[in-house]
């Protein structure tokens, strides 16, 4: 799932002040990377913010190399 | 929900995911995964130096998280804590450092033999604010305004129903609680030869 659809997930669940931070580098395929989600509760009495922050994806993912045939 | 697979591939997924993880419980995390893992993994996410050397290097072994979900914000001293997909219970283990005795963390993981590995790394350490238990993210047993910090790491991305998972996460988060999670996201369009394939949900 696109960071984005996560963070549109996060605001339907009832969080605000959500946020995909920042990409971590990690990589599990070359279609999939580590990202960093915030979100809060909004307290009692307190007016929600929707909005939603992506941090842009950095370059250079770090990466070891794939399973071996047989592993996971 | 996920309404484009069919009953059958929800049961593969879950089984792919299961299988996957006893392997991971059973043989550590070499060769599981396609990032560095252990605590060559945990440095390059940033964890701080003290954490690393409070905690034996067998425990850290273990650690095979996508990020470094305590870089967001800090845990407070006394704070409650869920760790959603704990494995081997190594966030559990520094989360429970972090917010100290007067504090509580719970690692959930639906992995069994999971949970009994961290169980195991628990009774080395002797923390007596930590315990976990076998569930699952999309149904979390716990009551309502329970915790004042939700942490996952490596795991939404492996649940089927999300958006529930989420609701749960809420749920179970007292008024002003936050959710700080790492997780895997998709950065660029599969290919429509791997689009929708089973094996993309556990690899």
């Amino acid at each position: 799932m696109p960071g984005k659809d996560f963070l549109a997930l996060m605001l339907k669940a009832g969080f605000h002040r959500v946020a995909l931070r920042r990409y971590t580098g990690f990589k599990s395929s070359p279609y999939t990377e580590g990202a960093l989600f915030f979100g809060e509760k909004p307290a009692a009495g307190q007016t929600r913010d929707d909005a939603a922050y992506e941090a842009e994806l950095p370059a250079a993912p770090i990466t070891e190399p794939a399973c071996k045939p047989g592993g996971t | 929900m996920t309404p484009e697979l069919t009953a059958t591939e929800i049961q593969q997924v879950r089984q792919g995911i299961k299988d996957k993880y006893d392997r991971v419980a059973a043989a550590g995390t070499g060769g599981c995964f396609q990032y560095p893992t252990g605590k060559a993994g945990m440095e390059l996410q940033g964890y701080a130096p003290e954490v690393l050397q409070y905690f034996p290097l067998e425990v850290l072994a273990a650690f095979c998280g996508v990020g470094n979900p305590f870089s967001l914000e800090p845990l407070n001293s006394g704070d409650a804590v869920l760790d959603i997909g704990c494995g081997a219970g190594v966030d559990s283990l520094v989360a429970a450092h972090m917010v100290g005795a007067g504090g509580r963390v719970v690692g959930l993981d639906v992995t069994p033999a999971m949970v009994e590995r961290a169980r195991a790394s628990l009774s080395r350490l002797g923390l007596a604010n930590l315990t976990f238990q076998v569930g699952a993210a999309e149904a979390l047993p716990f009551p309502d305004n329970d915790f004042d910090a939700v942490i996952s790491n490596g795991v939404f991305n492996l649940t089927l129903d999300k958006e529930k998972a989420l609701h749960e996460a809420h749920r179970v988060l007292k008024p002003g609680g936050r959710l700080m999670l790492a997780d895997m996201v998709l950065v660029t369009a599969l290919p429509q030869d791997q689009a929708g394939k089973v094996e993309n949900w556990f690899q």
